[in-house]
């Protein structure tokens, strides 16, 4: 008796002490995570400092702006030259530029406990999905509607419609940094060498494949990560064939939004090309940087649709003499409702400056400096892309070809100028991927396709959990 | 000081001898409750309890909290939204493909690795030759250095190697096999096939576990005295007659143990996915529920319905490891060995 109710003794008494433990972390400490709430105060609102013409936002003295920025392709040392424009025009203030990979991940923490940055660039692989948390994001009019470091209104300066895809529900809210113009690029060079010309359409792809296939080349590759590009290359032709009615529809995540005539025109468009085996197989296997380097340096397929970043990521990649250019996506027919010069081309690197800030005066006052001459001239010249600031490249493109055709195709696109935001916006691009790679394989059809893009969307649109953006 | 000292080290004898009967009686408090048990309790009871309970025990119910809300991840407001995530979950046809690749994994990827890792180490160890001492192959230890090896190599780098091997234009496999002549491997695409996607991966994890394994058994089986052995071959056993009666039965415990670890392994291999099919594979024919978990939480900030996910994972790894223990006690397991 006595030698087993000693130990049963002592467990229970671990067991209870277990169980009352936990029943007060139920209660406790399940706020834990998200504790910190009622502290987060709303100082933001109100400018510290004095607000005068060179100073518009109010930036107070003496504050340090936090600056979170992602590490990637375009790296951290442009964001760190505007941070040192804010200290020589700001005197006082402090601007302290911390590098990042992994953004959500990273800040996720923060903005639970209600002390997120003053300035991200929220991008990259790992960005934070810009519907999450766009009810505690500043809006941004302030910024643009102010004067540069040379006394330019900032609006003014600014290419066409680049604060579109950064509007939601009529806010401006996002500030997208880095012009992108997306296209087919090629080797100007191994173009010239062989006569061949640009498609424009369709039919002319499918007629280049043949030739390219007399010269042992493939017309088109992919990497597994990047079997949506193509998925880019298609809905921009169907919106230049059918216009706006096609983009709106697949921005408002329409019923049979995918089944529209001019989208599977293209669909079937490509699939003729794939059929016709020239496409170089394998891609669904192949990591995306190694497919693209088989284009760039080996030269085994023609053409890479892709935006403008290629470049500067294929960099050290890229076969001497490969003079890549770029050009607007094909269209389906000749009468199409854009012209085949029509461009997609968005603002990417998204700025975002959160209102629970400790100093969101100081985030704008960064975001006005990267806007100002001399750090939007230094990030075209370094990174050999352009800003959304205009005129900060020369025609010679600072001796980059790819550039020089990114600005050429900008004034030839006029106002024919179009981008979307349902896929990045909704998180959608990882369960198309599967689709397209498949598609890509030639192991679907058309049919098959659709259907698998239709299913993705309608999942979304049915999903009441899901803040919609209406586009109109 | 000396007077606390003392006063505890005569409880501390008396202690055992007849207090702990009554534990809890006021007699038994009053008498026993020193200085000296009181930090006793502290140090050795209380403090690693509320460690367990702030480390492990909380950041758990948490989780099951957050999954009866709709919380993005980025807000500090949630609302409860009672079992909805759930039903959610058992609808989506995603995470249903998740779980089913999980689980076909958590069959096939612990049986193949054991399986073979229990050969492996038979062969090391007693599978020598039949004459003289109980040894094993010559050369064992070299063997089994070298099986050792990938498992000193971390996952991701696994990942990262085998990814590179499967590559189909550049890749050392599709090399050798179009070397060989098989010319329909040209451009062959393991890791983007349907058919193949889902082998490759699981091929890669038992490669790099198999070895692990192996030098786990070696010491079970090394711990077995040598004359059981003897005793088997003089009544006549060979050598796959002496590993299922004599060897498996023998190490039994470790055997169970190590089908609990890797098959947690199995139900998670997020590394080895995010190395070789980081967006799921093809057809998602190799997506893993931690990597939808992943996407849903951070990619499409959904905190509270990647929290369920991760209780429906922990639910089905304790079923897991709870229908291991079933099995073993099903073939005899606990008449054999004590608690």
């Amino acid at each position: 008796m006595e030698i087993n109710t000693r130990p049963l003794a002592r467990r229970d008494f671990l067991r209870g002490s277990l169980a009352a433990a936990a029943l007060a972390a139920t209660g406790s400490l399940a706020a834990c995570a998200t504790s910190g709430t009622s502290s987060s105060t709303q100082s933001s609102s109100a400018p510290a400092g004095q607000v005068s013409d060179t100073n518009p936002f109010g930036v107070e003295s003496g504050s340090t702006v936090d600056a979170v920025i992602f590490n990637g392709g375009y790296g951290i040392d442009y964001a760190e030259f505007a941070g040192q424009q804010v200290q020589a025009k700001q005197s006082g203030v402090t601007v302290k530029v911390t590098p990042v990979t992994k953004v959500a991940q990273t800040l996720q923490p923060r903005f639970v406990a209600g002390n997120p940055p003053d300035v991200i660039d929220n991008s990259g692989a790992g960005a934070i999905g810009i519907n999450t948390i766009r009810d505690q994001l500043a809006e941004l009019n302030d910024v643009i509607e102010a004067k540069n470091y040379e006394g330019k209104v900032i609006k003014d300066t600014l290419y066409e419609g680049v604060t579109e895809p950064g509007t939601f529900d009529g806010k401006f809210i996002v500030l997208n940094y880095a012009l992108t113009v997306y296209a087919i690029w090629y080797s100007a060079s191994l173009f010239e060498q062989n006569g061949w010309t640009v498609p424009k359409t369709y039919e002319e792809m499918l007629a280049l494949g043949e030739e390219a296939k007399g010269k042992n080349k493939y017309l088109f590759g992919w990497g597994k990560e990047a079997a949506t590009y193509y998925q880019t290359m298609a809905i921009c032709s169907a919106i230049k064939e059918g216009g706006d009615d096609v983009r709106l529809a697949l921005e408002n995540l329409k019923p049979d939004c995918w089944s529209l005539p001019p989208v599977q025109d293209v669909f079937n468009g490509l699939k003729k090309i794939i059929d016709a085996g020239y496409i170089k197989p394998g891609g669904a296997g192949t990591v995306f940087t190694a497919s693209q380097a088989q284009w760039s340096d080996g030269e085994e397929f023609l053409l890479q649709p892709s935006g403008g970043w290629i470049e500067n990521e294929m960099k050290k990649q890229t076969k001497s003499g490969f003079k890549m250019t770029g050009a607007p996506e094909p269209v389906v027919s000749s009468n199409s409702k854009m012209p085949w010069e029509a461009l997609h081309s968005t603002a990417g690197e998204p700025y975002v400056v959160p209102s629970q800030g400790k100093n969101v005066a100081g985030g704008k006052e960064f975001m006005r400096a990267m806007l100002s001459q001399e750090a939007a001239v230094n990030f075209a010249k370094t990174k050999l892309a352009s800003t959304i600031v205009k005129g900060t490249v020369p025609s010679d493109g600072f001796g980059s070809t790819a550039l020089q055709s990114q600005i050429q195709m900008l004034e030839a696109a006029g106002s024919n100028v179009f981008s979307w935001n349902f896929v990045d916006l909704y998180g959608m691009n990882t369960d198309q991927l599967v689709v397209w790679n498949s598609f890509l394989s030639g192991d679907s059809d058309v049919a098959k396709l659709t259907k698998g893009l239709q299913d993705i969307t309608d999942k979304v649109a049915k999903d009441d959990s899901i803040k919609k953006v209406q586009v109109s | 000081m000396t007077t606390l000292a003392s006063g505890g080290l005569t409880s501390g004898v008396s202690a055992p001898q007849g207090g702990l009967k009554r534990i809890g009686s006021a007699r038994w408090r009053k008498r026993n409750l020193t200085f000296d048990k009181i930090t006793f309790f502290l140090v050795f009871l209380i403090i690693p309890v509320a460690f367990y309970i702030a480390f492990v025990v909380s950041p758990f119910v948490q989780a099951v909290y957050f999954s009866l809300t709709d919380w993005t991840g980025f807000t500090p407001a949630m609302n409860f939204i009672g079992l909805s995530n759930y039903g959610k979950l058992f609808t989506d046809d995603t995470f249903l493909q998740a779980m089913s690749n999980n689980i076909l994994m958590a069959i096939v990827v612990p049986i193949v690795t054991l399986g073979l890792a229990m050969f492996f180490a038979t062969l090391v160890t007693v599978g020598g030759s039949t004459r003289g001492n109980i040894k094993g192959l010559r050369n064992s230890s070299f063997y089994r250095v070298i099986s050792f090896f990938p498992y000193v190599i971390p996952a991701i780098v696994i990942g990262l190697i085998w990814s590179q091997i499967y590559d189909p234009s550049a890749g050392l496999l599709n090399g050798i096999l179009t070397r060989l002549g098989l010319e329909q491997f040209t451009s062959f695409a393991w890791l983007g096939d349907p058919r193949t996607a889902r082998w490759c991966v699981m091929f890669v994890i038992i490669w790099g576990l198999v070895g692990f394994y192996m030098v786990l058994f070696i010491a079970a089986i090394k711990g077995v005295p040598a004359d059981v052995f003897e005793a088997a071959r003089i009544d006549g056993a060979g050598r796959l007659r002496t590993a299922i009666s004599i060897t498996i039965p023998l190490i039994r415990e470790n055997v169970q143990t190590a089908f609990i670890y890797i098959g947690i392994l199995a139900l998670d291999a997020f590394v080895y996915m995010a190395a070789l099919e980081p967006g799921g594979g093809p057809n998602n024919t190799t997506l893993v529920m931690a990597q939808q978990l992943f996407t849903t939480a951070f990619t499409k900030g959904q905190f509270g319905y990647a929290c369920a996910m991760g209780v429906v994972l922990a639910v089905i790894t304790l079923a897991y490891a709870g229908l291991v223990f079933a099995v073993n006690r099903i073939f005899g397991g606990k008449s054999e060995v004590g608690e």
